[in-house]
Order: structure tokens, then C-alpha cells, then sequence
């Protein structure tokens, strides 16, 4: 630093050395302020996501007291009404996770094994609906319209159509269901419910819950409980609309785990409105793969037997009933194990879908479904089925058990199957 | 506080206007960067309205910064500016019409041509008359040289066909100042001739021109004011006939056998720094003193007086004085 | 004298301000009508008559042209009705050529070129130089961020198109067009399906606006074109595998991808327009919060490039 020469006079002598920093004249936030702004846009977001949640919880104490025996009476008289809406899906069955290769986020009722699925339903109340299994980019549809009914695979373009004998349109007319029987149907929360509450008061506890809010619609919640300890099904909760009498949702919990429920069937979004004609009818695509399947109806007689079989417990060849009620198992005999899970998963599906009230519908429905259908062979791709059996059975003293948080299966090697919602053990047992 | 800074009131006395309007003013500006490192420290810049303002320091001594903070490009940490008298960066968007830049160095678009680049500027510039804006750049390349060149693509053109670019697009329309960072760099000789022409003669227009340079031979012979930049700091700011005048004049006295120590206590007692004798000469820092003082008291003390000699130094030895020798980047 | 009490944005020079008029007489400057249009149509001109972006979006409407002739070579194949989503449906009508080509676009070449356009607009001005001109030419920031902006927006715009055009047309040649049928398995009229396709290219565009939203946020923290344009694409990518992770169930709806594949819903019976709107809605609340930290950034920063 050079000394002296320059003048020494400072400049802050002379000119006062802290000018007002130029005041923002017009616009100008400061920096601090314009960082609030996107602060500020993160907020909003958060709270429009997690705001109407919460909203949504609150305040649903308004409904009038119903006693659980009305509740289940209003449920059970109710004629379906006609509806449209989402439904989502979810099990939390504890199954290991099932290579199904590729395709997860495809329209397959297989997905139903685990995960969260998401469906579309119409229906009028009557006899034409439509479910729809919506894949990320695909879609597996249900369609029943009168005596008829579709099922539509957007994946393979095959359509399936199940007619009714002609002959058999008026036995029909007489039982009045939704028609047909659909292989591969889908899961709403009416069926889920109409199984919860079909035999309610002989072997569960029913009472009424607080009141909850599912799909924006207030709803009573009953709890159905069953009065069987050894059964892996700690309670169903079926949330009824208030208004409508119709189910919005079916919890099943699991005994051993009181933090999410196991199996949840549930609308996500509901309108009690006629769907249009256009929903509720099919005509197959040009150019899709259309198999018939004739669909044949017990007569009027075999009705009558099949209405005796409920109580007299009389079976088709090679199935077996032990126990009742929810601790009812079912045992099959003289399967080819590995064939049956190479043959068809959805057959587990079928299961668990069953499975709170397995009986011998559901054991008749079974054992077709284990019976195998070759063409279904190809929806496994290139799995190996004995790889794939070791993925999901556990070996145990005379065979292979499959055990999950709501219901167990046991493949014993003299090629007996048994399932129920029992623990593992109680079906060594029985075996 | 630097102990060099020039008293800023008197800055102007060679014109005779004290008072007189400034085209650039800070005060306290300083620019603190997110390191820590201190860029710009409280400076107070006076550009008066006309001159040719030779911003000079070495690389890094801050000056790119300080024009980046005059043209909003930078925020001040601490301190204010103003460009012909409005507040920036607060009314940057109505004085920077007014004011054509060039900032470390030129920066165009390389896959358009000269003539698109500037098209672009001038689109951008929402106060420029659309009417006018291909007549406008057509003048601004011919006034630059790059005429014939205008349909070449930016990537093609030379180092200096590239300043000239940048020089055309500060002139794409009538400035009241021009801030020029480094306008020389890349020109040979004749471009640099070339750059100093147009600056004189733009200044001669009634331009204001802050132009900034490393090198001080490169703006000398322009500039009618000068501040120089070291470390941050403004050293010396002023009038260049003054800055010359003030400059650390020295003196060097030669005498006869035996009488050296005497004139350099002489030289002592009134207060002259650096007085170092070598043989028969003593050599010291005029400073503040008249010289005349100085011999009557050499005189009066008795020291025959050989040779007498005071030393104006050019502003090429204050730069070099100021900033130091060399190469060596300030800090 | 002492400039203490003036005004801050008086005349630093209080007593000057005649004289300074003398010396510039400068009409007060205001902005011609316009302006913004004029910087608008410039952006546009640089980013679509650019070279490189020519190339992307030459390539782009390719994608439509080799999966067309593709499918159309291998129709009589075993191969043929193979291939994810729709690629199984073209040979029926090649108005699915539009969609399956979409599909095909969608993980990696969308993103691809939302990068590129997002992320070179302002730290691509910034590597070059030009930023500061523009900067001190001058353009308010906010303005330019605006503009920068809306020239990403269009690029990705002209690809989304490119890929649709290209797919209609060689779609229409390669296997005609005919009444689409629907994932539910219905058929719609050939004007209805169009209008549906229409929707889904719409759909997909719009659903790349978060992105760029982010691409640009990206573009103000660097002088690097390159970097924002390869961190944008890592994003979009890391948001697909943070989507396929069923842990992460709960954050997985407001993933920037999640509802991309959401187009598929104009292709069912019934549309739920929720299901459409609700995608649209966290690409917007994407927007909201990188558009913002955008503008926060790029007002506030210094520009040293």
C-alpha cells in the first residue's frame, strides 16, 4: 500500500456512508419473501391432499341409533338399488409374493391375490350389471344382462360368452339371480357382505360400530364377530350406507393383526343412479375370439335336492366337510397338487374370495376350478409350477402348506387339499 | 476504509464542475459472496455525466463485479446504486434501455447468425421500436465493421469479429451510457485502435462511457476519468489530470560530498515519507509539499543543491504503484 | 454535500437534474405494445428452428413410422397381436397407432425430450452467455421465466403432436381406420374414438407440464445445460420405479408419473372424469410448487455466467 501522496480526506467524512438502501419502488418482493412463495404453493398442495381426509372424519355422529338386528334386517331386505361407482380392492393376506411375471399392473383377477385392485361398477339393481377390473392400461370385464353374460379380456381380446339352455330360461326366470355363473367374477362389496351376513346370527356376535364415512356417504358400521375362537377371522366390518340400506365397504380383520384389515372390499365412489344401457349391454368386438359356454341350470328337482344337500350335508364325490361355520374346512381329495397350482392361481382367488363362509358352493366352485381348464394354462406364462409351489408352500410333516393371515391350505402328498380359515395346524389336524 | 481514497466531492475539479451530474453513483455497495469471500468492499463509484471512465484494476480486483451489481445482473449485499440517476436494480427496467453493456466479453447464440442474434436482443427489448429494429442493427453492424459478415453464423466469426459484436449490440440503439467490461480483449492492435476511435467518438456525442480494463495502456489515451480497483476497494478515483497531479510526485535531491544526511534530515523534519539516500542523491515522496518549500529549506540549511528534480509519474506507474506489479491476481 | 436526505430514488446529485436533462434528453421509455409477443415469437423461433430440437422432433415421429411398419411386417407372424398395451390392437385399426405409440413414449423418450426442452431454457442461455444480455437488454426476469416457459411447454407440445400426426397418418395407411374398440371390449363409433384418441394425446401432453415445471426449476440452479436436462430425465424415471414400490403406497398418488398411464381411462366404456382431472390435478399441484421455486430461484439469483 502506497502512503501519502493521495489525498487522505476519506470519503466517509464527507458523504454520509450508509445511504437508505433504494426502497423498493413498486413490485419487488424481497428474496426471503419471494422463497415464501413456493413455501407457501407446497402448503396449499399438502393441504388440498391431505385436507378433505381429514374434513371427511370429522363430524359423523349425526345418524340416529339403529340396533344391530335392524341393521342386518334393513341390509337383508333391501333390494340391491341401482348403482354405479369405483370400488377398490385390497388384500393384506401375508402371502409371500407370487412371481406371476410380468403383467402386474394388468386386468387379471389374479392381481386379487394381493395388493390393491381397482374396479368399476354398474348395475341397475336388477339383473344387468357390469364389473369392470381396471388394469393400468387393460381392462377384464364382467358383464351380466339377463340370461346372458360376458366376460372381456382387453389383454388377450377373448370374450367369453355364457348363455343359459333355452330350455332352462324359465327355471331361471323362477330362481331369479343375476343369471349365469361367471368363472372369474369379481369382487363387490354386496357379495362380500351378502356372504358376511348369511348365517350372522346362528355363529357370530353381530353389534353396531361407530359411524364412518365411505365414499363421501355416512354409513353404520356392523361388526360381525365370530363366536368360534379357532378360526383365523377375528370380526367383518360391513359399513352400511344410512340412507340407501346398501353396503358400502367389507372389512375382514384378521385374529392376528388389529392394524389393517386383511381383506377390504369398498367403494371409493358411489352414485345411486340407473347406469345407462350402454354399460349394462355387450356386443363382443370385430374380430375378438368369442367361446360359448352353455351354461346348464339345475332342474326345478335338482334345486330341491341341492336345497337338501345344505342340510343334509350330502357331497359330491371326493369332497369332505369337517367342522361348521367359520371353522368349516374343506378337504379335497385325489388331486394332482402340482398340476391343480399350474393349472390354474385363480383357483386361489376363487378362495379367498369364498373364503369367510366356504361351503359346499364354494367347495363345488373349487374343485372346478382345481379340476384345471387347460386353456387357462397359458395365463402363467413361463413359470416353473413346482418353483412357484415352493414359493408360496411351505413343506410340513406329509406335505405343503400355504398359510396366510385370513385362511390356510394344506396339499398333503397323498394328494389331498384342504382349505378353511383355520390355523395351519387344525388342518394337520384334521388330516 | 482504504487510506488512498480520493475525496469524491473534489473529484471533477479539472472540469470545473464540482457538482456536477454523475451517470454512475454507489455508495457503500458491496458484494459479499455465499463463501464469504468479499468481491466489491463498500465502494463509491462517481462516473460524472460525459466522460470516458477508465475503470481499471487487475483481474479480480472486482470490477466485473461491480458492473454486474450496476446492471442488476448481481444484488449488492449492502450499499445502493444508481445509473443516470435512477435507483438499480429497483428501476432496472426503466434505465437499462438507456444503457448499452458489454459484459465479460461477448455471448451470442452460435447456431444464429450475427444479424439473428441481434434481431433476438432487439426483440426482447420491450421499449425498442419493432418499426425500426432491422434499420437499427443494419447501422449498428456497419458501425462496427461487421457489415459484410452480418449472415455469418456467430460460430464462425473470429475473436474479434465477436467483440465487434458485442459492441454492435450495446449500439443497437442510442445509449446515454455505455458500460463496457473489457471491450479490447481478443482485438489485435487495429482493433483496439478501432474500439478507442469509437468510444471518442461516442463520448464526443455526449455518451457517457464506463469502460473497464486490466490494462491501463489499452484506455489511457480515451479516458478523461479513471478509478482504480485492488482487492475490492476503490484506491483512486478522479479526474485524470488531477489523479496525475496528485499522484505521489517524488523528489530527488542530489548534492555534494557529505551534505546527504543533512538534506535528508531536512527532508525529514518537513514531513516527506520514503526518504532513503543513495550516495549523493536523496530520494523521497513529494506529496502535499511544494517543492519550492522544500529547496528554500535545503538551501537554508546549507545543502549545495546539485541537482533539484520533482517526478510526476504517468498513470501507468500509479496503476503499477496502486496495484501492484505483475501478474499476480489480487488475492 | 450529503446525499443522506435524498430520496432513494431522487437524483443522487439533488440540484442536478435540469442539467442532467440538457445533457440526455431522454424521453421516458415505455414499452411498445406488444413487447411480449415480439419476445414470445422470438423464444419460439430459437427453440422450434433450432437444429437439434429438429432432429428430436424428426425422431420423435419416427417412433410411430417403425412401430407402424413393424407391427405391419410381423401382422402374419407369430409375433403378431404381441407387444404391451395397445401395439396388440393396431393391426384392427390404425388409429391405435396414435395410442400405442404414445405408450411406447411415454417411460423414456417424453421425458426424454421434456428435459432437454425444460432444462436447456434457462441454463442453456446461461452457458452461452446470452442470459445476461437478455438480462441487462432489459427482460424482467419474471417475464422471461414466463417466456422460457411457454417455449418448453410448445416444444413438448410440437413432439406429443409430431408423435400423434405421424401415428395418425401412418396408421391410416399402413391398417385403415375403423370403429374403435374400447379396453371394456364395446365399439364406438370411428369420429367418437377419434375424439377419445384426441383426449388421450391432450391427456399425455398435459401430463408432461409437472415435469417441465421441474426441468426448469432444475435450469435456474446451474449454468450447465446438460445437467438439468439429465437430472430432469433421472427424476422422471426415479419417479416410475418410486411408483412400482408398494411401500410406498401411501406418497404414490401424487408421484409426478403415477397417473400417466391414466390415459387409458378415455379408453374404457364410461370415462370417470375424476379419475382424468384428478391426473391433471397433481401435474398441476407439480406446477404449482416447481413453477414457484423456479420464479423464487431465478428472481433471486445472481447471474454470473
Amino acid at each position: 500500500m502506497p502512503t501519502g501522496g493521495v489525498a487522505h480526506s476519506g470519503l466517509m467524512t464527507e458523504t454520509q456512508p450508509t445511504p437508505q438502501p433504494a426502497a423498493p419502488a413498486r413490485r419487488s418482493l424481497s428474496p426471503r419473501a419471494r422463497w415464501a412463495v413456493p413455501a407457501v404453493a407446497a402448503v396449499a398442495v399438502g393441504a388440498a391432499v391431505m385436507g378433505p381426509p381429514l374434513f371427511a372424519s370429522a363430524g359423523d355422529d349425526g345418524l340416529p341409533p339403529v340396533t344391530p338386528e335392524e341393521l342386518v334386517a334393513k341390509v337383508v331386505e333391501k333390494d340391491a338399488p341401482a348403482l354405479s361407482g369405483t370400488v377398490v380392492y385390497t388384500a393384506r393376506l401375508g402371502l409371500p409374493s407370487i412371481p406371476f411375471g410380468p403383467g402386474g399392473a394388468s386386468a387379471d383377477p389374479v392381481n386379487l391375490m394381493s395388493g390393491s385392485s381397482t374396479l368399476r361398477l354398474w348395475s341397475d339393481g336388477e339383473q344387468r350389471s357390469r364389473v369392470a377390473l381396471l388394469g393400468a392400461a387393460s381392462e377384464y370385464s364382467v358383464v351380466h344382462d339377463g340370461d346372458e353374460a360376458w366376460t372381456y379380456s382387453s389383454d388377450d381380446d377373448e370374450v367369453v360368452h355364457y348363455t343359459v339352455d333355452p330350455a332352462d330360461a324359465a327355471t331361471l326366470e323362477k330362481l331369479a339371480t343375476e343369471g349365469p355363473a361367471v368363472k372369474g367374477d369379481l369382487p363387490t362389496p354386496q357379495d362380500a357382505a351378502e356372504q358376511a351376513l348369511a348365517h350372522a346370527q346362528e355363529l357370530s356376535t353381530v353389534s353396531v360400530d361407530g359411524q364412518t364415512t365411505v365414499a363421501g356417504r355416512d354409513a353404520y358400521q356392523l361388526v360381525v364377530t365370530p363366536k368360534s375362537t379357532t378360526t383365523l377371522v377375528g370380526r367383518v366390518v360391513v359399513a352400511v350406507d344410512a340412507t340407501e340400506w346398501t353396503p358400502l365397504r367389507v372389512q375382514v380383520w384378521s385374529a392376528s393383526d388389529d392394524t389393517e384389515p386383511a381383506l377390504e372390499v369398498g367403494f371409493t365412489d358411489v352414485s345411486f343412479a340407473t347406469p345407462s344401457d350402454s354399460v349394462l349391454t355387450f356386443s363382443p368386438p370385430a374380430g375378438a375370439q368369442v367361446r360359448e359356454v352353455v351354461v346348464p341350470l339345475p332342474t326345478e328337482a335338482e334345486i330341491a335336492a341341492a336345497e337338501q344337500e345344505h342340510t343334509d350335508g350330502a357331497l359330491p364325490q371326493g369332497v369332505t366337510v369337517h367342522g361348521e361355520g367359520w371353522d368349516t374346512v374343506v378337504e379335497l381329495s385325489g388331486v394332482d397338487v402340482t398340476g391343480a397350482l399350474a393349472g390354474d392361481p385363480k383357483a386361489l382367488a376363487e378362495l379367498e374370495e369364498h373364503e369367510p363362509t366356504i361351503g359346499s358352493d364354494s367347495a363345488q366352485a373349487l374343485l372346478e376350478d382345481f379340476g384345471g381348464d387347460p386353456s387357462d394354462k397359458a395365463d402363467m406364462g413361463e413359470i416353473d409350477p413346482s418353483a412357484l409351489l415352493d414359493s408360496i408352500a411351505k413343506p410340513v410333516p406329509g406335505g405343503r402348506v400355504v398359510t396366510s393371515d385370513l385362511f390356510s391350505v394344506l396339499l398333503t402328498d397323498d394328494g389331498r387339499v384342504l382349505v378353511g380359515a383355520v390355523s395351519p395346524e387344525t388342518l394337520q389336524g384334521l388330516a | 476504509m482504504s487510506t488512498t481514497v480520493l475525496d469524491p466531492a473534489r473529484v471533477g475539479q479539472g472540469s470545473g464542475d464540482d457538482t456536477g451530474p454523475l451517470a454512475v453513483r454507489t455508495e457503500g455497495l458491496t458484494k459479499r459472496f455465499r463463501g464469504g469471500q468479499v468481491a466489491v468492499d463498500d465502494l463509491a463509484l462517481r462516473v460524472p455525466r460525459g466522460a470516458v471512465y477508465g475503470f481499471l484494476g487487475p483481474n479480480g480486483s472486482g470490477k466485473t463485479t461491480t458492473i454486474r451489481m450496476l446492471l442488476g445482473l448481481v444484488r449488492p449485499t449492502a450499499g445502493a446504486a444508481w445509473l443516470l440517476d435512477a435507483p438499480v436494480p429497483e428501476a432496472s427496467a426503466s434505465v437499462l434501455p438507456r444503457v448499452g453493456a458489454l459484459v465479460e466479453g461477448p455471448a451470442f447464440h452460435p447456431y444464429l447468425s450475427g444479424r439473428d442474434n441481434l434481431a433476438r436482443l432487439e426483440a426482447a427489448d420491450a421499449t425498442a421500436d419493432p418499426r425500426t429494429a432491422d434499420r437499427r442493427a443494419a447501422e449498428a453492424l456497419d458501425r462496427v465493421g461487421l457489415g459484410a459478415a452480418a449472415d455469418k453464423r456467430y460460430r464462425q466469426y473470429s475473436l474479434g469479429m465477436k467483440q465487434r459484436l458485442g459492441l454492435a449490440a450495446a449500439l443497437l440503439r442510442p445509449r446515454d451510457l455505455l458500460v463496457l467490461d473489457e471491450p479490447t480483449n481478443g482485438l489485435d492492435p487495429q482493433g483496439t485502435r478501432e474500439v478507442r476511435h469509437l468510444v471518442r467518438e461516442l463520448a464526443d456525442a455526449g455518451t457517457t462511457v464506463l469502460v473497464s480494463s486490466h490494462l491501463l495502456a489499452e484506455i489511457e489515451q480515451v479516458c478523461t476519468h479513471v478509478g482504480i480497483m485492488r482487492a475490492g476497494r476503490m484506491v483512486l478515483q478522479g479526474d485524470r489530470s488531477v489523479l496525475v497531479a496528485r499522484g505521489a510526485s517524488r523528489l530527488r535531491v542530489t548534492t555534494t560530498t557529505g551534505l546527504a544526511g543533512t538534506a535528508a534530515r531536512v527532508l525529514d523534519t518537513l514531513g516527506l515519507d520514503e526518504v532513503a539516500v543513495d550516495g549523493l542523491q536523496v530520494d523521497a515522496l513529494l506529496g502535499d509539499t511544494a517543492p519550492e518549500r522544500v529547496s528554500a529549506a535545503l538551501v537554508a540549511a546549507g545543502v549545495d543543491l546539485v541537482g533539484f528534480e520533482v517526478r510526476h509519474p504517468s498513470l501507468e506507474e500509479i496503476f503499477v504503484e496502486l496495484t501492484g506489479e505483475g501478474f499476480d491476481v489480487a488475492r | 454535500m450529503s446525499h443522506a436526505d435524498a430520496a432513494p430514488t431522487a437524483a443522487p446529485s439533488g440540484v442536478t437534474t435540469t442539467s442532467a436533462a440538457v445533457a440526455t434528453a431522454a424521453p421516458p421509455l415505455r414499452p411498445v405494445r406488444g413487447a411480449f409477443g415480439r419476445l414470445l415469437r422470438s423464444e419460439l423461433r430459437l427453440v422450434l428452428g433450432r437444429r437439434r430440437n429438429l432432429v428430436l422432433l424428426t425422431g420423435l415421429g419416427a417412433v410411430p413410422l417403425l412401430l407402424g411398419l413393424v407391427v405391419f411386417f410381423t401382422r402374419d407372424t407369430a409375433m403378431a397381436g404381441e407387444g404391451p398395451g395397445f401395439i396388440g390392437r393396431v393391426t384392427e385399426n390404425g388409429l391405435f397407432l396414435v395410442v400405442a405409440s404414445v405408450f411406447v413414449c411415454l417411460p423414456f423418450l417424453l421425458p426424454l425430450t421434456v428435459g432437454i426442452a425444460s432444462g436447456d431454457a434457462i441454463a442453456g442461455e446461461a452457458s452461452t452467455g446470452t442470459l445476461r444480455y437478455l438480462l441487462v437488454t432489459p427482460v424482467g426476469r419474471s417475464r422471461l421465466l414466463v417466456v422460457k416457459a411457454i417455449g418448453a411447454l410448445a416444444f413438448v407440445a410440437a413432439a406429443v403432436l409430431a408423435i400423434a400426426v405421424v401415428g395418425l397418418v401412418a396408421g391410416a395407411l399402413l391398417f385403415g381406420l375403423r370403429d374403435v374398440v374400447l379396453l371394456s371390449g364395446d365399439t364406438v363409433p370411428l369420429a367418437a374414438g377419434a375424439l377419445r384418441v384426441a383426449g388421450i394425446v391432450a391427456f399425455v401432453g398435459l401430463s408432461m407440464t409437472g415435469l417441465v415445471a421441474v426441468g426448469l426449476f432444475f435450469s435456474t440452479l446451474t449454468e450447465v445445460p446438460v445437467g438439468a436436462m439429465a437430472a430432469t430425465v433421472v427424476v422422471a424415471i426415479v419417479s416410475g420405479v418410486l411408483d412400482t414400490l408398494p411401500a410406498l403406497d401411501a406418497i404414490r398418488p401424487g408421484l409426478l408419473t403415477h397417473h400417466w398411464l391414466d390415459f387409458a381411462e378415455l379408453l374404457r366404456i364410461s370415462p370417470d372424469w375424476g379419475v382424468v382431472l384428478g391426473g391433471l390435478g397433481v401435474q398441476a399441484a407439480w406446477v404449482a410448487v416447481f413453477a414457484s421455486l423456479a420464479w423464487a430461484r431465478f428472481t433471486t439469483a445472481d447471474v454470473s455466467s
